[in-house]
This record gives structure tokens, sequence and C-alpha cells, in this order.
């Protein structure tokens, strides 16, 4: 293809200009999501989602995906499917109060998410431990239930991939990487030596 | 980037007569009260739609957005612009990722916007449309296309679906780096060579009218939704936006000693409105729909990429996955 | 003088990368899937980031600057390897060059954060993590579409067929091999060598790739005393396009 960009020149002749394939069910992959700690002893927080074909790969992706930028101590996905949700409330309606008390039959360990405002991402509130999702809302409303919360998020920790100790070192150069600040682009000076010149 | 443009054309009302009218007051309500839409709560048939197409059109403008600066990123002169080029090239794919994966929580899948934008069916801002010359013009698109985007999209980051809010957020935070690097970029040129300050000027010349297309046709010609407006989705008219634009960086490039080709250009102090030259909006409408210099090749372009790519999905396609819509 | 060796490691270190930052950089937007378009974009950019500060060292050492020296240079002054340099193909082609040479840095990096010469041990430390990051993405992406379909094995390996020829241009030994390493500043690429093989070897076997007998292998060399393919010049031509316009202007 003639073009003024020189990697479009290049580009492969590829099926027929104009005749659209289109793509099959799950040709995006189903989705993960993603949850970010951008200091060291800051929570969690959920960021997003990222398709991807695996779990090893949604976490290869969500980490340039989701902390390619700022600051990141560390990062995890799960499978959407896995991210227990109980319901959406509002006003004044605290979400556990629409969670029914369930006894604890087993020890699974279970990430607890809180959105304490809709509009903003749901950030960590701790660990609980239960044979279940519904225990472990139930036992999220025993120790995390403090004020109102809009909407609770429930996450076994087994289907987590989480950052191990040796992998900390990604984020290492983050703050370095300044040709991505604005801070990094002061025209300030230049701009003022040519307005003092143009006068 | 995305200037909202033609978003809301054409659109008809006439679903909301059928939406159960005490949902539809709580919905309601809760806007007006400031709080926010999230993927699971009721909302009408109009809302759900209308959302859709403008965050899907505006996550196209991204993936779109990426070409016309795309097409300098070999060929950035020296590091520093080497390696802010390939940032922010590489923010606008992230832009169309988050937004899209913001539509997706309304109940439209990737697939079928990506297979809608390169059938045409979708639409994306007009202004990509337009072919990036030299490395001036690669400048004007990082500078001002760039800053008329962040008026748009600070604006309706205060709007009320939630999901889209977040991805705002998102992308505000990392456009502050794009419109400071496109400032730079256009001072160092502006006190540069004789040669480098034409560049520029050719560049302005040939952008300024796709620019005063960016957000949209004027006022006085478009289609009013007050709906839209009372539900936050719209969040100024498309007036309102180019005005802001034009108050905040008029002064900014005429301090650097450039015209622009507009004449009439110029600010009424009384009625606090900028005034110029009306816009061709024919011929907004012809490009728009297909016959502007790189329709073709953008979509082109999207196609095989897409295509080259197909076999690598597939390859890591497997039985057990299953979609599930994202959460927020 | 004695500073030669070490200028000549860094040059074709710095070189490499460039080179290969810039190749990489070129899918950008064009992506097989939006989230991977991302992470292979923000490893190219590590690349370049991790030329620029090789460069830096060099200009400390009396060398021009940084853009002097990317963007003015031709082709027979440039020593990286021509695995670098040749044009993108499909993305199993990026994809086998992102596999072969980054496990072939990751380990060259490794080595040198014990390098006599200071800033560069230090360089070293500093990267290890970005490193860390190119290989898990490299071996995951290759072990995974190295044994998912009839087309994604065969292409990966055609791909491995064309570049293990040129992947053993990278360890074309330098006229001071002998000083750099006597000098502990740097091991020596016949270790690197050694090392890089039973990498590759380790994560080959976990795919249903066949990796042939590397000694059976003639290894197209010459990139690292200036003798490149008829593919470096163009690519020169069109990076330093804009800068040529005015080389003196700042831009």
């Amino acid at each position: 293809m003639k073009s003024l960009d020189p990697r479009v020149g290049r580009l492969p002749e590829i099926g027929e200009p104009g005749i659209i394939k289109p793509k099959v069910t799950l040709d995006q992959f189903g989705s993960f999501e993603v949850f970010v700690q951008p200091k060291e002893g800051r929570s969690f927080q959920h960021e997003g989602v990222v398709h991807a074909p695996n779990l090893e790969l949604a976490y290869i992706l969500a980490k340039e995906t989701f902390t390619r930028r700022n600051t990141c101590f560390s990062v995890y996905v799960v499978e959407t499917r896995d991210v227990f949700v109980s319901p959406l409330t509002d006003g004044t309606t605290n979400a556990y109060d629409l969670i029914s008390d369930v006894a604890s039959t087993g020890i699974l360990t279970y990430e607890i998410y809180h959105l304490a405002k809709r509009g903003k991402q749901h950030v960590h509130a701790g660990q609980v431990s239960a044979g279940s999702p519904e225990e472990a809302m139930s036992e999220a409303k025993k120790k995390f239930n403090s004020k109102t919360i809009y909407n609770v998020w429930a996450i076994e920790v087994a289907k987590i991939r989480m950052t191990s100790s040796e992998e900390m070192d990604y984020w290492t150069t983050l703050p370095e990487k300044k040709f991505r600040d604005a801070a990094d682009y002061k025209g300030g000076d230049k701009l003022k030596t040519f307005l003092e010149k143009s006068k | 980037m995305y200037g909202g443009g033609n978003t809301f054309e054409g659109i008809r009302t006439d679903s909301i007569a059928l939406e159960d009218p005490i949902k539809l007051a709580e919905f309601e309500a809760r806007i007006a009260r400031g709080e926010k839409i999230e993927p699971t709560d009721w909302m009408p048939q109009l809302y759900r739609k209308q959302l859709i197409r403008m965050i899907e059109q505006h996550g196209h403008s991204e993936i779109i957005g990426a070409l016309p600066e795309g097409t300098w990123i070999t060929r950035a002169p020296g590091f520093k612009r080497k390696m802010a080029l390939m940032a922010k090239v590489q923010d606008e794919v992230g832009h169309a990722q988050l937004l899209y994966s913001a539509a997706e929580t309304l109940g439209k899948s990737r697939e079928q916007m990506i297979d809608d934008l390169i059938s045409g069916k979708s639409k994306y801002s007009n202004i990509f449309n337009y072919p990036t010359f030299t490395w001036a013009d690669c400048c004007f698109i990082s500078w001002l296309v760039d800053a008329g985007a962040i008026v748009n999209q600070l604006a309706n980051a205060k709007g009320s679906y939630g999901p889209y809010c977040r991805a705002l957020d998102r992308i505000c935070a990392e456009e502050s780096f794009h419109l400071k690097y496109g400032h730079h970029c256009v001072i160092y040129l502006a006190s540069g060579t004789a040669v480098q300050r034409q560049m520029f000027q050719d560049a302005l010349n040939r952008w300024w009218p796709p620019m005063m297309h960016f957000f949209g046709p004027s006022d006085k010609i478009s289609t009013h939704t007050e709906v839209l407006m009372r539900w936050k989705v719209k969040m100024g008219t498309n007036d309102d936006m180019r005005n802001q634009f034009l108050d905040m960086y008029v002064p900014k490039i005429w301090e650097l000693g450039f015209t622009i080709p507009d004449s009439k250009l110029k600010k009424n102090a009384e009625e606090n409105r900028w005034e110029y030259t009306e816009p061709d909006w024919e011929e907004f409408k012809r490009v728009i729909n297909g016959d502007g210099p790189c329709n073709k090749e953008r979509l082109e372009v999207r196609r095989i990429a897409e295509e080259r790519g197909r076999w690598v999905r597939k390859a890591l396609s497997s039985p057990k996955m299953e979609y599930v819509t994202p959460l927020a | 003088m004695k500073d030669l060796p070490l200028k000549e490691l860094l040059y074709k270190m710095a070189d490499d990368l460039l080179i290969l930052g810039h190749r990489n950089s070129e899918w950008t937007g064009f992506g097989p899937l939006l989230e991977e378009d991302i992470a292979f974009s923000s490893m190219a950019q590590d690349k370049v980031g991790q030329s620029l500060a090789l460069y830096t060292i060099l200009h400390e050492l009396g060398e021009q600057a940084p853009d002097t020296v990317a963007f003015t240079r031709n082709a027979n002054q440039f020593h990286n390897c021509v695995l670098v340099e040749l044009p993108n193909q499909e993305y199993d082609f990026s994809l086998i060059r992102h596999f072969l040479f980054d496990t072939a840095d990751s380990l060259r990096w490794e080595s040198l954060t014990k390098s006599s010469y200071i800033p560069l041990a230090q360089l070293a430390s500093k990267v290890k993590g970005e490193l860390r990051y190119h290989t898990l993405h490299a071996n995951t992406w290759i072990k995974q579409l190295g044994s998912a379909t009839e087309e994604s094995i065969s292409r990966l390996q055609n791909s491995l067929n064309i570049e293990l020829p040129y992947a053993l241009g990278i360890f074309e030994e330098s006229i001071y091999e002998k000083e750099i390493i006597e000098s502990g500043v740097f091991p020596g690429e016949k270790i690197l060598k050694a090392k890089w093989e039973l990498k590759i070897t380790e994560v080959i076997s976990q795919t249903q790739l066949q990796l042939p007998n590397l000694d059976s292998i003639t290894p197209k060399i010459g990139g690292r005393i200036g003798k490149h393919s008829e593919h470096l010049q163009p690519m020169l031509d069109e990076m330093s396009e804009v800068f040529r316009i005015d080389p003196t202007a700042e831009w």
C-alpha cells in the first residue's frame, strides 16, 4: 500500500481490501481482572481488565497494560469468572446488609475488595478464610463491615497469578523512565528565550 | 484522542416512552445527585445504546489516532523525540484497550466493535482521515489535536457512567505527558531554524480546517439532545468545547509567532465567544462518510493488522475459554 | 588506547539494542492483540533506553553525543549483529528474534553485573528487572505458540531455522576478546554462547519445535566489524530522515 508511513508501505498483501472476515467468538479471548499495588505498604486496587488466552499471559500483558507508567510495587491477575460479586447498592444501603450470614466450613483463602464510592475503583480490604465464595462474603461481613460499602468482591487466592518475590525488580527502573513524564517536557525556558528574542 | 464530533447526530428518543417510569425516575435521580451508574444497574435502552456508541467510537479514535503519528515513529529526530513518540503512540493503543473494555461492560463484545470499525459501520474522530506529510504535521497532532481531545475528555470524565469515568481518569493522566511533549516539540520548531518554523507554519495551514471540525458540527446545525445532557452522557455543546479549546490554545499558537489561516479569527470579549470563519460542514460530512484523503488507508491498515494476527489468536484459543462481561 | 576493548563492547551492545528496539517499535499499532501490542512496544522502548544509557557512557569516555552517534553514522560504522537489522516479517519472525536475542542479552547483562568497569556493572544491576520481564515474555510466547497449532509450530520452526545462523553472529568474537576478558570487564563471547545454548535448548525442549545441532550451522557474521546486510543502510536512512534535515538543529 502506498502511504506516507514507510511501515505501511512494507505491509504484506493479505486477504482483499474491503473484504472483511468477521471475527469468530472469543477471537479476543476472555477477560482477566487486574489489581495493582501502587507503592509498598499501600493496598492493592482494581485497575481494569486485560483480554488474554490464559492466566500466565494475562499476567504478562497486564504488567505493561497497567503498570508501565507512574509507580508500581506489585500486580496480580485473576480470571473475571473467578471474581465473586455481591449485590450493588446505592445511596445509604450497605451491600453487606444484603449478604447472608453463612457458617464457614473450609479454609481456602479469599481476598476481599470493597467499592467505597460508585465511580471509584475497588480497593483491597483484607483476607478471609472460608470454604466457598458465599462463605467468604459472610466472613468478610464479620471482619470488614465497618461503614457503608456499595459492592464486595471475593477472590480465591489459589486462582490468582501473583507477583513472586524474585519478580519485584520488574519495576526498578520505572521511576527513571522520565521520557514518559510530563515533567520532562518543560518548554518554559526555551519559550521564554524565544519570546525575548522576538521582541 | 476524541473530539465527540458527530456521535449524537440523528438519534431517536422514542424508546424512552417504553421504559418503566419508576425505574427511569430512580435512574435519573441517581444521576442528578451525582452518583455514578455502574454496569449492573438498571438503565434505559437509549442510555446503554448511546454510551456504547460514544465509548466505542472513542476507542476507535484512539486506535486509528495512533496511525497519523505512527507515520513518523521510525523517523523521530533524536533519542528524546524517538522514545517519547514510541511511548505516545503506544498510549493511544492503550487508550483503545481501556475504552473498548469500558464499552464491553455495557454488553457489546470487543470482536463486534473491531469488526464494526473495519467494515466502516462505526465512526471515529474525523481528523485522523487527514495525512501527516511532515514531522511538523506529527507535532501538530501531538500538541493541538491532543489538546482538543483533553478538553473533551476532561468534560466527559465528569459523566455518569462509572467505567467510562474510570477509563477517562487514567487516560487524562497519560494525556498530560502527550500535551506537554507536543507543546515542547512545537516550541523547538518555533524557536529553531527558518526551515523548522516554516515546516510548522505549513502544517498549521493544512491542519487548521480539520481542527475546527474536531468538536463536531456547530450547535445551530447539530441535533440537540436535552435528554443526553440530563443523563450526563453529553457534557457540553460542540460550540462550548470548541470555544474552550480556542480560548486555551489560540493565544499559545500566536505567542509562538505563527499565523492561523483564518483572518476572521478573534475573541469577542463582550460575548466571551470566539468569532471565526464558519467551517465547511459539507466537507466534514463528505470526509466522515468515507471520502477523505486517508479513510481507505486507515481502515485497510486495521484490516491487515487483524488478518496478520489471526493465526496468533487462533493458536492460543482453547475450548476452556468462556466470555464473561468485564466487571467494572 | 586501553579504552578500545571497552568502547567496542559498549558500541556493539548499544548498536544491537538501538537497531532491535527500532525494528520492534515498527509493530506499534499493528500487533496481533491490543495488550500484546502494548507489551511489545514497552520492551522496544526499554531497548532503546538501554542503548541510550550505553551511548551516554561512551560519551563520558570521550565519544560523541548519543544523538550524533546514533543518527549520523553509516552502516559500515555500526557494530550490531546482522540478526537485529533484518526487516520485520510476520509476528513469528519477531517473536523468535526476541527469544534468541533477549536470551543472549539477558545473560550478557547478568555477567556484566560483576564487570570491573563500575558504570557498566551499575547499569547492568539496574536493568536486571527489565531483562527478567523480556525473557519471561519471550519464553512464555515461544512455549505457548510452540506447542499450540500446526500453523503456529511450523511458523515458529521456519523462523527459527532462518534466524539461527544470524543468532550465532551475536557471539562473533572481537579482536580485543583477550583484553576484555583479562581486564575483567566481560567474560567473553565463548562463555556467553555456551550459556545461551543451554538456555534456548531448555526452553525449546518444552515445545514441539526442533533445535538443530548448532555446531552444524555456519554462523552469519560480519556485523561486529561493520559488514552488514543490504537492510541496514536503508533502515538508518529512514531513522535519520528528519534529523538529517539539519543535524545542527534542535528538535
